[in-house]
């Protein structure tokens, strides 16, 4: 495939997938989403947020 | 016109003179040129006979030139210094003019008698420079394009002038745009400027039918035998051929007249053309024959650099040229000297709306020759040359001692050149590196203008979106967390009210800590109550800073932010969940959630990663270029160094 051919291809995904992203207001990132029926999160210790799930925020100097 | 008739003072037969101007008739009966005086004739010699040049003109033809009826009267055969002859037809006209109608090479130039110019505007001859240009009142400017001595050899009907058998004069040749032509005649003095233009047959306005069918017969050989070795010899174009060499012992033959004379027996290294002489190859629809090869080259530095030249003919587009340079073929038509106009300062030529740059220029030697010329070639000729390119194409010129000439050049690939001469393919060998007018065969043609096509489309975009962009605040609010109960697995957690989420738009979070060399660890969860649907995210909030060995440093900030995609509308509740290092104090929170917020690092990126292919392409190319001009003493980064 010569570069043209590679550019068309490759820089129209470029400026589609932009476009696309643009219109559904979509994001880079790999922040979890899924679903949680309220009977899971509301059950005691049922549900925490991912990090606490272990020892905690390990940050500091 | 009254014609007056004589007796031919030589024969005694009748000579008649059709037009009053008229200054000389020839006899038919015994070819006696003949002037008229008060009461008599005067005999000024007889003529040669007419060499046979094929021209479709013809005494007594009657044509319309430019709206003026005119009728061919007379045509003088010239001989040029260098070999060959051309006819001079002279026309007159029903205004009382008399227009000269040149005939060389199968182009055709009428001109006139200029009577406006003072001899003071007539440089001599000795003055006339090749390539000078020169301004006559009311005219373009004209370019020499050929100084020398015409030889008056033949004649018939009646003549304008005293044509003279056997006398020579000086002429100057004279090139402009557009076709424009002029000559100067120095056999008279003060001399006499011509001018006109070169012309196609169609603008003379012969009757259909009335212009003699030039004989598109093949090229009928003329089979003779060498006056040095008798061997046999094949003449290809008898009635245009100057020299030719034998090809059994390689003598070289003066030819007058399809009649052989032995000039000289060259001690040439023996060189085998690789196309053989007499092959016929198909250019441009026309069968065009081999008729001779020569070896020319340049030396600089005390390098030799050799390029081949087939003299290629037609009878109806004349000789043509297929040049052979480190395995590159051009094929070359020859061009009106003054239709060029080059810019010698700075070596650039603007041609047929294209730009010429010089590629290179020297003196040229002819090393080698073999087969049938139709000028006098010798081993040694020398000729100032200089090649101009726009690729494909080539413009050259070549100044000799009495005549400049100018060429168009036109980059053949091997392949087309096998197929013109039915060779199978392969046999031509591979060319050598880039050629001068090697055109850049690029696969990539076009790049640029679908990048800014995309760029255009993704600045278009950018502006839509962040004119079109909502950026609608969902949440803005100051939280204070009580303190913590320990350092290690407690955490904090508060819900937001309930907030209307769009779909389709994306979630810009910030977030705010009054942290101090400590942080503030938060996650959060988008809840959407009806569907279950959970969106976490996690921001730190660190900032420290301090001196060490006397400078002061920072790091982190007081203030974090984050893009989330796009969440399905609904109603949802936020979720915080939080840490921070002081957990003994309480802490501070300023929340902000934004939705339909315009981004501008994704275009920018895009902007800066589009352009990389091009740019690939641009230096494919630009490499290409230099191997192109890298033997080239004009090329600039050769003569930086």
């Amino acid at each position: 495939m010569n570069a043209k051919r590679l550019f068309l291809v490759f820089g129209g995904s470029i400026v589609f997938l932009y476009a696309v992203a643009g219109f559904y207001g979509w994001e880079f990132g790999d922040n979890k989403r899924e679903v949680i029926p309220p009977s899971v999160r509301q059950s005691p210790g049922g549900y925490r947020s991912f990090h606490f799930w272990h020892s905690g925020y390990s940050g500091g100097k | 016109m009254s014609p007056v008739q004589a007796s031919c003072p030589a024969c005694g037969a009748p000579v008649v003179f059709n037009v009053d101007t008229s200054i000389v008739a020839i006899c038919e009966y015994c070819n006696s040129a003949l002037a008229r005086k008060d009461r008599k004739l005067e005999d000024l010699g007889k003529v040669a006979d007419l060499t046979e040049t094929d021209s479709p003109l013809d005494i007594g033809l009657r044509g319309v030139y430019q709206n003026i009826p005119f009728e061919i009267t007379g045509r003088a055969q010239l001989g040029h210094q260098a070999g060959g002859v051309w006819d001079e037809w002279y026309a007159a006209f029903a205004d009382g003019r008399w227009g000269w109608i040149a005939e060389a090479q199968g182009r055709f130039y009428v001109t006139f008698p200029s009577n406006n110019i003072s001899p003071q505007q007539i440089p001599n001859f000795e003055q006339l420079i090749l390539g000078q240009n020169i301004s006559f009142p009311n005219t373009a400017p004209l370019m020499v394009a050929e100084k020398g001595v015409a030889t008056a050899l033949s004649a018939k009907g009646e003549i304008p002038y005293r044509f003279q058998p056997k006398s020579q004069y000086y002429y100057g040749d004279l090139s402009g745009q557009q076709g424009l032509f002029a000559t100067i005649d120095y056999s008279e003095l003060p001399p006499l400027v011509f001018i006109g233009r070169e012309v196609p047959l169609s603008a003379f306005g012969f009757p259909p039918g009335m212009v003699k069918e030039k004989e598109l017969r093949q090229v009928s050989a003329l089979q003779l035998t060498c006056p040095h070795c008798s061997g046999p010899l094949t003449l290809q174009v008898p009635d245009k051929a100057e020299r030719v060499t034998c090809p059994n012992c390689g003598s070289f033959l003066d030819v007058n007249q399809g009649k052989l004379q032995y000039l000289n027996l060259p001690k040439l290294q023996p060189l085998t053309p690789i196309i053989p002489l007499g092959k016929e190859g198909d250019f441009e629809g026309k069968k065009m024959k081999v008729l001779g090869f020569v070896e020319r080259s340049v030396t600089v530095d005390n390098i030799r650099y050799p390029w081949q030249e087939f003299l290629l003919y037609n009878v109806e587009t004349g000789f043509h040229w297929l040049t052979f340079s480190n395995n590159h073929w051009n094929y070359v038509k020859p061009l009106p000297p003054g239709t060029v106009q080059a810019n010698k300062l700075i070596g650039q030529i603007n041609f047929s709306d294209k730009t010429f740059k010089i590629f290179d220029s020297g003196k040229a030697f002819v090393d080698y020759v073999a087969g049938e010329f139709y000028w006098k070639v010798t081993v040694g000729e020398m000729a100032e040359v200089a090649d101009y390119i726009s690729p494909p194409l080539m413009l050259s010129e070549e100044i000799s001692d009495t005549e400049i000439n100018w060429s168009l050049g036109a980059y053949l690939p091997k392949d087309q050149v096998e197929k013109a001469f039915g060779l199978p393919a392969g046999t031509l060998p591979e060319p050598i590196g880039v050629g001068p007018t090697q055109p850049f065969y690029d696969p990539n043609a076009g790049i640029g203008k679908y990048w800014l096509a995309f760029s255009g489309i993704t600045i278009f975009l950018w502006m839509f979106f962040a004119i079109t962009a909502s950026n609608k605040q969902i949440i803005s609010k100051n939280y204070t967390f009580p303190p913590l109960a320990n350092n290690t697995t407690a955490t904090q957690i508060i819900f937001t009210e309930p907030f209307e989420i769009q779909g389709r738009k994306n979630i810009y979070i910030t977030a705010k800590s009054v942290v101090d060399n400590s942080w503030f660890y938060f996650e959060g969860d988008f809840i959407n109550e009806e569907t279950g649907l959970v969106q976490n995210f996690s921001m730190p909030i660190e900032y420290y800073h301090g001196v060490d060995g006397g400078e002061s440093w920072s790091e982190g900030s007081q203030t974090s932010d984050m893009f989330i995609s796009a969440l399905p509308a609904g109603k949802y509740t936020l979720r915080i969940e939080a840490q921070w290092s002081k957990w003994q104090e309480q802490a501070p929170l300023s929340l902000e959630v934004r939705q339909g917020k315009s981004r501008a690092w994704h275009p920018i990126l895009i902007l800066i990663f589009l352009p990389i292919l091009p740019i690939y392409a641009l230096i494919r190319r630009g490499s290409f270029e230099s191997q192109r001009w890298k033997d080239s003493p004009y090329n600039l980064s050769n003569s930086s160094e």
